[in-house]
This record gives C-alpha cells, structure tokens and sequence, in this order.
C-alpha cells in the first residue's frame, strides 16, 4: 500500500478531536501526511491577530521560543493521538533535548513542521521534530512526552530503605 | 560481557552513575536520575540487553537495584 493511500490529514476541528490543546494555547492549523505511529507534519500560520505579538515585542512582534516549541509538540503528538485508541487524551511533556532555534519568525510567516516518533513504549513517546520557514531552518528539538492514561499504569513501587545495624 | 557487568551498565548509563552507586540503597528515586521517566529508559535498556520482554507486574515491582536480579532471575537471566 502506498504512503499516500495510508496518510491522513485533519483540520482544525479533527486536530481539536485528537488533541486536548485549545485557544489560547492551540499553535497548529492543520495537520498533513500523518502516518500513524511514525510521522505527522503540521503547518501554523501566523498573523498579527496572535494574543503573543503586541507584547513580544511592541517595537518587533515575533513568535515567543515557547510557542515555537509547542508548534513543534503539538504536531509530534498527532502522530500517535490520531490513533483510535490514544484520541482526545492528555499529554504531559517529559523532556526537550537539543533545542534549537535558528531564525525569527514575524507576523505572515507559514511555519511547516515535521515530527518523527522514534518510539513510543509504556505511554512514553520519543521523537523529534523540525520547523520551517519558506525552506529556512527554524526551530527544532528532540521531544519526550507522557500519555499519563497509559504511563501511569507503569510506575514503580515506592519502597523504603531497610537499615541494618551491625 | 557477564550479565553482571551488562546489569550494571544499563544503570550507569540510564542514570548517569557510577560503579560506586550500585549498591542496595540504590531504590526507585533514591537518585533524581530514577524517577518515573528514568524507570521506563532503563526498563527499554535491559530488555534490549538481555533480550527479554518484561511483564507489567514486574516493572512496577522492579523497585531497586537488588529486586531487580531478583526480577531477571524470572526471565532466566542470573545477574
């Protein structure tokens, strides 16, 4: 079967299904080429409208790290949320490794983003993600995030030390 | 490598520790490297070392540096 027969996409509304992120706080339009449990790539575009532009900064609007990055998680965990058994779950971040950002993004940029999951074992996803602008490198990290409904099922035991007094 | 040198790699790599550090005080969280996070990597490690697949009943068991051979010692691993 060919990748494209098997690739998915979703609009807003079928992100809003899949993710539990909402406004002010969604940083992701539409979500493309979505292979279930490998890729997903997404695609954010930006205008002066955005709540984080007059503050950061008045003299020089542009897009905050912190959103870049969840631009970046956002579409990462589209790529197992898309699956039946994971949809309209919370996720937790557990780690952000190598991040790095390479160029500022301004009022009317599009930022494409694609995100690889390398792995997902126990409700733990590993992955990495990369962004775009017009081909420009613009953020990318290694991503660690939790499904606490799957994950939480396989914590360990706390114990207590045994001292021995000799 | 002996089981025994192999068992205590995955703990000093998933841990960041040293050969010094493995000993029966070291338990689930006892180092902040061996939180919920740090028990899955290291769980992934060994089943890729050993071969084995662990039960879920077992990792939520696997408590300590010394129940874990215990552990092991299920999957015919003797550590």
């Amino acid at each position: 079967m060919s990748e494209n027969i098997r690739s998915q996409s979703f609009d807003l509304m079928g992100i809003q299904e899949c993710q539990r992120n909402r406004y002010p706080l969604l940083f992701v339009d539409k979500i493309i080429n979505v292979i279930p449990g490998e890729k997903a790539s997404g695609i954010k575009c930006f205008t002066y409208n955005e709540w984080f532009f007059p503050p950061h900064f008045d003299d020089e609007p542009n897009v905050p790290g912190f959103v870049q990055l969840e631009c970046l998680v956002q579409t990462f965990i589209m790529t197992f949320l898309c699956m039946e058994k994971h949809k309209g779950k919370k996720t937790n971040f557990a780690g952000i490794n190598n991040v790095k950002f390479k160029r500022k993004i301004i009022p009317g940029d599009r930022l494409n983003i694609n995100a690889t999951l390398e792995s997902f074992k126990r409700g733990i996803a590993k992955g990495t993600a990369v962004s775009f602008v017009d081909g420009e490198p613009a953020c990318s990290a290694e991503l660690i995030v939790t499904l606490p409904d799957v994950f939480e099922n396989f914590k360990p035991k706390k114990v207590a030390i045994e001292v021995k007094n000799d | 490598m002996e089981n025994k040198e192999k068992y205590e790699q995955v703990f000093i790599k998933s841990f960041a520790l040293t050969k010094e550090d493995l000993n029966e005080k070291l338990i689930y969280e006892s180092v902040p490297s061996w939180d919920s996070i740090g028990h899955m990597g290291m769980i992934a490690e060994l089943e890729d070392v050993f071969s084995i697949e662990l039960d879920t009943d077992d990792i939520i068991d696997f408590s300590s540096f010394e129940k874990g051979k215990e552990i092991l010692q299920k999957y015919n691993v003797t550590v």
